[in-house]
């Protein structure tokens, strides 16, 4: 086992090497360059030219790829090219921000959707089943800038019970950023809640048919007793271990939601550094971004071995 | 792992009966049903929105059929008007009529939806064949550079490969096929894998049959249940996608109507004008709704204990 | 594997963390804590004030009184949170503080807080003619040393640079200004720079700096260079020679009345008052400058009553909706920033003046009017602005010459088919997907398809754009833009020199104009003013005739902000493109 792991550890490094090199090649084919945007529709082709030279744009592409990936080996993420604020300044900013948002996010899709799950296994095929499972599909079929600017507008303006835009101040008032979190969460969270709902109800299902349970039930034991004492924390097993794969995939969608709710996380850095061409952000972000992905990838899978021994590492 | 495995699988099934079986299943699971019927509704709209079946022998444009206007006709001067007996979901930001411009926007969403998702289904379950099946060092290149793909948030991908190929509906669909194919890869390699281990692919393989023989005959039958569920799923991601591609402005060229677009279109006024997004969020809503539930209700015929 | 005691623990967290999350929501806010000092003030007054006779006008007069209180304690009772004016901004994040590299909305608006120029444009006003002294004593004189022309300004005395770090506050010299004047003209650390050539600094003592002009310029154009725009930004040469250039850039000394205080990436920046402004310290004690590229989160946070200003949309529909709501008011202000329709004349059909002409009856400018309302947009005859700058044509002359292009859509077909285009043509372009470009291109779409002209509109994102028909892909390309004079936007846009592609310093001459260099170039050195604008004139009817360009609109400034908001000064025009916030500003909590 400890050999696998190492053995994906040192295979991720051509992994995060390739997304380095395909988001360096792509961010330089397509149209529009970081000078060009820094100094705006203002800019003449001198102005833009001086500071292409400025940046190092108009260096020959290897000695860039070799420059970056120099910096990247020693954990240097360089600086902004818009900004020439260092990136792992920014990102060190951001990344809190994109954690505590998907975790909460995991945490409010689990508490719903666990429940949810269980009383739809428990009640399975008739009208509350389909309905609960049909509001759950739902949940993940509302585009998430629609439902979170319904969101806003609900909470934030007609109630005003809660911040519409920002992050708070997380490192300095981290209790009172919290509720700068629900409104995004419960965007995030929902679409989280479908995958939740659907695997508790499976794990459930499962669960219940096992001969344990069947055994419980047949010894007289009352059958909350039998829910809770051993389906229930059985069916709880998978659940938690496939979590880590739902927070790989909902860091992907926090990009959108961080867009929509301002916050100033990794996913909203990444939109604004290709929407402004920094190359050197978007690189680097994309490596970080990977490495957490990749990290995932690996748990997932391990755990999935361990659920099924016959896929064998 | 205190379960324990079945370690025996079902006999090989003749095709025949098992659809026969499967759609008796089908017809009673709600779920699927209600799905099911939600789309043919879904694809009956986006056909008759003109009468281009009837245009295109006579030689002529369509006309609007189900949709009462032209859905590009503007009206600068009307703009932002509220519904009324003319206008049902009232104009948008160029006076355009918004029900027509929904009942036409159908058709992107389901052009992008089924067709991307073919794609990226097509490449996808042929490459986790491929990695599945004959393992080594196919296999290790195959599913690295599925971890490379999917390392890209799909935004983020979904801009790049737009920004890359350039705008356009079709660009639109080849970007969310490649980011559709990383699943199908992953689920149709896992499936490959477990299938590949079972006594009759092992039987088939000891009497000498070929390796193209057995995928196809032993193998892709087995798995193909569960990639139309995924194509299912994913179909309602695309559409989903397609929105969020939209919705940040990079969506298909106008004056063609998508929903995403018009959301955009219409954040900007959603306490002046709210009709003007409200109406193409229920529309996305119901859509992708549709194939959810279709591909959910499938999944709990095939497979009713998958965690997945 | 996960353990059973992990599993539990991670469900204690989540419930630790709802707790957690239910309880801030039910904490008070710091506005609420401010309303709790007022009232125990409020019962103050009202123990003082219970001798007066009739009890409800005491009421009354409290409830007064106390508004009035909060602004008056706010400075000194260091129980108050500070005055922070809180502005949200259309845009995603900062692209450069150095005024000399600020090209950008957002940015133009938090240099022309934090620095001056020699010479100001009026608070709320852009007009030449009112332009003052900002850090000069008084407008330069002018006196003419051979061919060369000479300007000397006399500086303020006083005035104090910003605190930065381990820099303390010192006084600004003509060492400092000729400095940022040498930067301003330097390619490497300045945008500006081709704005600057010809010229040279010196200072000539302390407060005395002198500008030499190789070829004269008449103050119109002189002016602007020196004002508190672009270049004319003076840093501090200490504040940049300690940080460097690029970290300059994040963190800008100036002289200006707020000062920078920090950077959060994509979130915001923070500015505090310059208690040592020399026009007087500011009323308000700080801004919070938010990047929020999205406007529903904008307008969100405004009505919610977390920003004070925002960046609003430029549609008259949605001024009309905000208006409507209770303490918001919106101002519509210039500068308007010109929509121009540059045709390609290099390509066919384009080539030939009868299409061109053709495509110009064909689009309506009411009907592009339409899309934005009046006054939030207005109609315009000519590349210039008439209603902002000297040198334009206004309706009345541009129709006088027949030089109006008013919509006439037979004749618009009558002449595509004398010019052999009786079945019409079709065009591709690309537009930003921002909806100041989109709507006009797609709106025009739908206009010239009245005529049989197909047009192919491509959406892609702005910096996609902004390349895209610098290397001439668009055979039609709409600019919308803000150029401090005329001869600036005739340059840039109309002299061959700044020919797309293939131009001797390529810059925005979209339509490949070569007629008019020499009227351009005779306008920019004419010293009377008449002269100099006759011949702007001379320039745009050329233009108009052989319809190398079609102006279509300006598009003004819109902001929303909290009735509590007093920016201090009428807002006619800015040309930093926002209100102005300045050391009048005044704000309530």
């Amino acid at each position: 086992m400890l050999r696998y792991i190492i053995r994906r550890i040192i295979l991720a490094i051509p992994i995060l090497l390739a997304v380095f090199t395909l988001v360096f090649l792509v961010v330089r084919i397509i149209p529009g360059d970081p000078a060009q945007s820094a100094l705006g529709d203002y800019a003449s082709k001198e102005a833009v030219e001086a500071l292409r030279e400025r940046m190092g744009l108009n260096k020959p592409l290897l000695v860039q790829y070799f420059h970056f990936l120099g910096d990247l080996v020693r954990l240097d993420f360089g600086e902004s090219l818009i900004s020439g604020k260092p990136i792992s300044e920014q990102v060190a900013y951001a990344l809190p921000y994109t954690l505590e948002l998907t975790l909460a996010a995991v945490i409010f899709g689990v508490l719903l959707g666990v429940p949810l799950g269980v009383f739809t296994a428990l009640n399975r095929n008739n009208a509350i089943d389909y309905l609960g499972r049909v509001l759950s599909l739902a949940g993940l079929s509302v585009p998430a800038f629609y439902f979170g600017i319904l969101l806003i507008l609900i909470f934030a303006v007609e109630l005003g019970w809660l911040p519409a835009v920002g992050g708070g101040d997380l490192v300095g008032e981290p209790f009172k950023s919290l509720k700068y979190l629900v409104l995004p969460a419960v965007t995030l969270g929902l679409i989280m809640t479908t995958s939740v709902t659907r695997l508790s109800r499976s794990a459930m299902l499962n669960v219940l048919s096992e001969d344990y349970v069947r055994t419980a039930r047949a010894k007289g034991l009352a059958e909350r007793v039998v829910l809770i004492k051993h389906a229930l924390r059985a069916a709880l097993l998978p659940i938690v271990s496939i979590t880590g794969f739902w927070a790989a995939s909902l860091i992907g969608d926090s990009v959108l939601t961080e867009f929509i709710f301002s916050r100033p996380g990794l996913g909203k850095m990444l939109v604004g550094a290709i929407l402004q061409r920094d190359y050197t952000a978007l690189q680097s972000v994309m490596v970080i971004y990977a490495a957490f992905v990749v990290a995932i990838n690996l748990i997932t899978d391990l755990t999935y071995g361990l659920l099924d021994p016959r896929i064998s590492h | 792992m205190e379960q324990d495995i079945n370690t025996l699988e079902q006999p090989i099934v003749r095709l025949r009966s098992q659809r026969e079986r499967l759609w008796h299943t089908f017809s009673r699971n709600r779920t699927a049903l209600l799905g099911l019927i939600m789309v043919i509704v879904i694809v009956l709209v986006a056909t008759f929105a003109d009468d281009w079946f009837v245009a295109v022998f006579q030689g002529r444009d369509a006309q609007h059929l189900l949709a009462p206007f032209d859905p590009a006709k503007q009206d600068t001067r009307s703009r932002l008007q509220p519904p009324d007996e003319a206008h049902r979901m009232g104009l948008d930001t160029y006076g355009r009529d918004v029900t027509s411009r929904i009942i036409y926007g159908t058709r992107v969403s389901l052009l992008v939806g089924i067709l991307s998702v073919a794609l990226g289904g097509a490449i996808g379950t042929f490459l986790g064949l491929i990695a599945g099946y004959a393992g080594g060092k196919v296999e290790d290149w195959i599913m690295r550079s599925v971890d490379v793909l999917m390392a890209f948030p799909s935004l983020i991908m979904g801009l790049m490969v737009l920004a890359v190929l350039g705008p356009g509906m079709s660009k639109m669909i080849i970007a969310i096929g490649i980011m559709c194919s990383p699943a199908f890869v992953r689920v149709v390699h896992s499936s490959t894998l477990s299938v590949k281990e079972n006594d009759f692919v092992l039987a088939a393989r000891s009497i000498g049959v070929g390796k193209f023989r057995t995928v196809r005959v032993h193998i892709l039958p087995n798995i193909l249940g569960e990639v139309v569920v995924l194509a299912s799923i994913y179909t309602a991601t695309a559409i989903r996608v397609e929105a969020n591609l939209s919705f940040i402005g990079l969506g298909v060229a106008p004056p063609t109507p998508a929903w995403g677009t018009m959301i955009r279109d219409g954040t900007q006024y959603l306490t002046t004008a709210p009709w003007i997004s409200i109406f193409p969020g229920l529309a996305i809503l119901i859509t992708v709704l549709a194939f959810n539930l279709l591909g959910d209700g499938m999944r709990d015929i095939i497979d009713p204990k998958s965690y997945t | 594997m996960l353990s059973r005691r992990t599993v539990f623990l991670l469900l204690a967290m989540a419930a630790l963390l709802t707790l957690l999350a239910a309880q801030c929501g039910a904490t008070p806010t710091p506005e609420r804590i401010v309303e709790k000092v007022v009232e125990t003030v409020v019962v103050e007054k009202e123990v003082a004030g219970e001798t007066v006779t009739v009890i409800e006008t005491v009421e009354v007069e409290v409830v007064k009184e106390v508004e009035k209180e909060v602004v008056v304690t706010a400075t000194p009772e260091p129980v108050e949170e500070p005055l922070i004016l809180r502005l949200g901004q259309n845009s995603a994040d900062l692209s450069s503080l150095d005024p000399h590299f600020a090209t950008t909305t957002e940015a133009r608006a938090l240099v022309d807080m934090i620095f001056n120029g020699l010479l100001r444009y009026k608070p709320g006003d852009g007009a030449f003619e009112n332009m003052e002294p900002d850090l000069a004593e008084a407008l330069p004189e002018m006196e003419m040393v051979g061919d060369q022309q000479v300007w000397t300004f006399k500086l303020r005395q006083g005035v104090m640079c910003h605190p930065a770090g381990n820099l303390a506050a010192y006084e600004l010299t003509s060492e400092d200004v000729v400095y940022s004047l040498e930067k301003a003209a330097t390619t490497e650390r300045s945008a500006y720079a081709g704005e600057y050539t010809g010229m040279s600094f010196e200072a000539v003592d302390d407060y005395t700096v002198k500008v030499t002009l190789d070829a004269p310029l008449s103050p119109v154009l002189f002016y602007p260079k020196v004002a508190n725009y672009s270049g004319g930004f003076i840093v501090c040469k200490q504040g940049v020679e300690a940080l460097g250039d690029d970290k300059f850039k994040t963190h800008p000394v100036g002289t200006g009345p707020f000062m920078f205080e920090s950077y959060s990436p994509q979130e915001k920046i923070m500015l505090k008052a310059n208690p040592d402004y020399f026009r007087g310290a500011p009323k308000i004690d700080g801004i919070e400058y938010r990047y929020m590229a999205d406007i529903s989160s904008r307008e969100a946070g405004l009505l919610a009553g977390e920003l004070d200003v925002i960046y609003g949309i430029p549609d008259i529909l949605w001024v009309e909706k905000m208006q409507g709501e209770e303490g918001v008011a919106v101002d519509v202000f210039g500068v308007g920033e010109v929509a121009t329709v540059h045709f390609n004349t290099s390509v066919p059909p384009l080539d030939n003046p009868e299409v061109r002409k053709a495509l110009a009856y064909a689009m309506d400018r009411d009907e592009f009017l339409a899309l934005f309302g009046e006054p939030v947009a207005e109609n315009v005859y000519s590349p210039v602005p008439s209603k902002f700058l000297a040198g334009g044509l206004t309706q009345e002359e541009a129709e006088d010459l027949g030089l109006a292009y008013d919509v006439d859509r037979e004749l618009a077909k009558q002449m595509l088919a004398d010019a052999g285009y009786a079945d019409g043509f079709s065009l591709e372009v690309v537009t930003s997907e921002m909806t100041g470009y989109r709507r006009i291109y797609e709106n025009m779409q739908a206009q010239l398809a009245e005529v049989g002209v197909d047009l192919k509109v491509n959406v892609v994102d702005h910096s996609t754009m902004h390349s895209q028909i610098r290397e001439d892909v668009n055979p039609i390309v709409v600019y919308i833009a803000w150029r401090p004079n005329a001869d600036v936007y005739l340059t840039r846009f109309f002299h061959s020199d700044s020919i797309v592609v293939t131009g001797a310093k390529p810059d925005t001459n979209f339509s490949h104009i070569d007629v008019i260099d020499d009227v351009i170039e005779s306008a920019r050195v004419a010293t009377s003013a008449e002269e100099q604008i006759a011949l702007w004139k001379d320039a745009q009817i050329t233009i108009l005739e052989d319809m190398y360009a079609y102006p279509l609109q300006f598009q003004q400034q819109v902001y929303a902000r909290s009735d509590k908001v007093d920016y201090g000064h009428d807002l006619v025009s800015v040309l930093a493109l926002y209100p102005g916030i300045t050391e009048n500003t005044t704000l309530e909590r």
